[in-house]
């Protein structure tokens, strides 16, 4: 990606944190709603975590030959 | 009585499927545009409460009950039957040709039945029929995993069979209605069988097995009709069964899981079926009217938007001859427009704003957190997540982006495969611009309006960050092509065993006692063939008598007879 791309990438992030407290401060009545930034916070981890997961398994139970029933 | 029977959408789709081996070769391809569209039509005019009533065997059974659930499903099935059309229009193997609508005919019999006989039978008719789109492929893995398909498909039509049997015994009723949540066991067995068709993980096995080897064209009607019919019955018969929420909530991350895992680029769209299933699943389970208009919506936009993907997914197999991920990559500048009409579902399925998968996916998460369920909540939007890691990112990436260059050798494709995804990415805009046409046509009132700040910033920042963590670690996804194990394994793995316990051994028992029998057979032949050598023992083995065939002795004793039947005659 290009630096303009990133540029708009950050600049996106920053309105949806500016509009987080500034136009929702004391809206949504989750447990998470208190936790500043939650959301981007829980998308990174997903994130990571499911990619981490996934190879674990994969690498560790689920990966077989392509062959594996024909053998 | 036969123009009530022209008023089923399901009926319509079928008779033109089946028509279809007996008309010109040129006119196919319009045909299967043309019953479709009128398919669409009647969907539309068909009043609300309208019911066709057939007597069978002393049961009224009704083909035909319009509900407004049946609507909105019938809309979206006639629309994916014509845009599957147009995207097959170059298709000219006939097999493929009738499988399709009689198939998409099936899931519409299935949306307008009133009563669970009907329903069976055209349940019953969508497996026989979609298993000929895996089997078209030709290929040895085609017809296995097709087989496979079938079987698993009879025994979940037979389980919903007896279920509806037990059922009827009990309540004396065959009416489509919503059953309470009460665990008897005819509607266990019609749960299971029901479950089977949604994919419920661990019933789903089928799914991921199948999808992928099914024709380009093929998968793309499979995408849309089997496990969107059973979600509609989820819907109309089992809203509120708790169970189902928490079944929908694994499914959702099972897929996802799945499908970061697989490097198969069709392979991960079908596990992308089981996970985003799993949130129809989960809205029926919650089973409030928010979470049921949820389910419902994102049934009808995950239609569109998975027939859209696969229709992609479909162009790059038909243009590479591949779908695997290590030999894609680095081929965004050679197909540049699949890639783009592409994107539009992967961003519909992420759930971006303006496109249909926002307006259905946050209104069933939403109804989640209505009903205070927040740890279903959280389970949803972990799915989202992996939604758009796998399909929004993993897959675009190592398709088109990856390597530098690709200088594979990429097939011309047909401009009605362009037109089909065109049709398809032109809906998911509309809808994801429109919500109001969509929602207008949902069982119960819409008090939803899912443009606000709250679900930007949330959208945003989610995607944002998933997007982040993609790029750093994308280079996760690169490894050697591999076969994923599922629960598959339980059957597939022992398959061989089993086949030669009951088939190959038993096969040599049947050729081992054949072999006896034919051989006691030519002894005994051998021994009694001449029966002179039993009555002349004393002649032995060389005397004349022993040269000589029966049959000569027999043509000779007739005419002798004859002599003697004359001679008599004569006498008299």
């Amino acid at each position: 990606m290009n630096r303009t791309l990133w540029f708009l990438f950050w600049a996106l992030f920053l309105v949806s944190l500016v509009l987080e407290f500034t136009v929702l401060a004391g809206v949504g009545h989750h447990w998470w709603n208190s936790i500043p930034a939650f959301y981007g916070i829980f998308g990174l981890v997903c994130c990571v975590g499911i990619i981490y997961v996934a190879k674990f398994v994969g690498t560790h139970f689920l990966n077989r030959d392509l062959d594996y029933y024909d053998r | 009585m036969t123009a009530d029977f022209l008023i089923i959408p399901g009926i319509i789709v079928i008779v033109g499927g089946l028509i279809l081996p007996v008309v010109p070769e040129r006119v196919r391809p319009w045909l299967s545009l043309f019953f479709p569209a009128a398919a669409l039509v009647v969907v539309f005019a068909v009043p609300e409460g309208r019911v066709v009533t057939v007597s069978l065997a002393g049961m009224d059974l009704q083909p035909l009950a319009v509900h407004r659930l049946s609507r909105l499903f019938g809309i979206i099935f006639a629309i994916t039957a014509f845009i599957g059309g147009v995207y097959a229009w170059h298709v000219r193997d006939l097999t493929q040709q009738v499988a399709a609508p009689v198939y998409a005919g099936g899931a519409l019999g299935v949306s307008f039945a009133g009563d669970f006989f009907s329903l069976l039978v055209f349940w019953e008719l969508m497996a026989v029929s979609s298993v000929w789109l895996v089997w078209a492929n030709r290929t040895p893995q085609s017809h296995k995993a097709g087989m496979r398909y079938l079987i698993y498909h009879a025994l979940g039509g037979g389980i919903l069979f007896t279920g509806i049997l037990m059922h009827y015994s009990a309540t004396g009723s065959l009416q489509v209605v919503s059953l309470e949540p009460v665990y008897t066991p005819g509607a266990v067995l019609m749960l299971l069988g029901v479950a089977v068709n949604a994919a419920v993980v661990p019933l789903h096995a089928w799914l991921p097995d199948a999808y992928p080897k099914a024709t380009v064209t093929g998968a793309v009607f499979m995408s849309a009709f089997t496990t969107k019919s059973a979600v509609y019955v989820l819907l109309r018969v089992f809203p509120g069964w708790e169970l189902l929420t928490w079944f929908g909530c694994a499914m959702a991350l099972y897929g996802v899981l799945y499908a970061v895992v697989c490097k198969d680029i069709r392979e991960i769209l079908a596990y992308h079926i089981i996970s985003q299933v799993g949130f129809m699943v989960a809205g029926a389970g919650i089973g409030t009217e928010m979470a049921v208009n949820g389910a419902a919506a994102h049934a009808y936009s995950h239609i569109l938007y998975k027939a859209l993907l696969f229709m992609g997914t479909g162009a790059v197999l038909y243009k590479t001859g591949t779908t695997k991920t290590a030999y894609l990559g680095g081929l965004a500048s050679r197909m540049r427009w699949v890639m783009i009409l592409y994107m539009v579902g992967a961003f519909s399925i992420s759930g971006i704003p303006l496109f249909n998968g926002f307006i259905s996916k946050s209104m069933t998460v939403s109804a989640a957190g209505e009903a205070h369920n927040e740890a279903a909540m959280i389970m949803l939007m972990l799915a989202s997540v992996g939604t758009f890691l796998s399909v929004g990112l993993k897959l675009p990436y190592m398709t088109w982006f990856d390597k530098e260059h690709n200088l594979m050798v990429l097939k011309r494709l047909p401009r009605n495969m362009y037109a089909g995804m065109g049709m398809a990415a032109f809906l998911c805009i509309f809808y994801g611009l429109v919500p109001g046409a969509l929602y207008r046509y949902l069982p119960y009132p819409v008090e939803y309006n899912p443009f606000n700040v709250y679900h930007f910033v949330e959208v945003t920042q989610v995607s944002l960050m998933t997007f982040l963590g993609f790029w750093v670690f994308c280079h996760k996804f690169h490894g050697e092509l591999i076969q994923a194990l599922d629960v598959d394994w339980f059957y597939r793995r022992p398959a061989p065993f089993f086949r030669k316990v009951f088939v190959t051994y038993v096969s040599m028992v049947f050729d081992h006692v054949e072999a006896l029998a034919f051989g006691v057979v030519g002894r005994l032949r051998a021994a009694f063939q001449n029966p002179m050598k039993w009555l002349n023992p004393i002649t032995g083995y060389r005397h004349e008598a022993y040269k000589y065939s029966p049959m000569i002795e027999v043509v000779v004793g007739l005419v002798l007879f004859v002599f003697v039947l004359i001679e008599v005659l004569l006498m008299i």
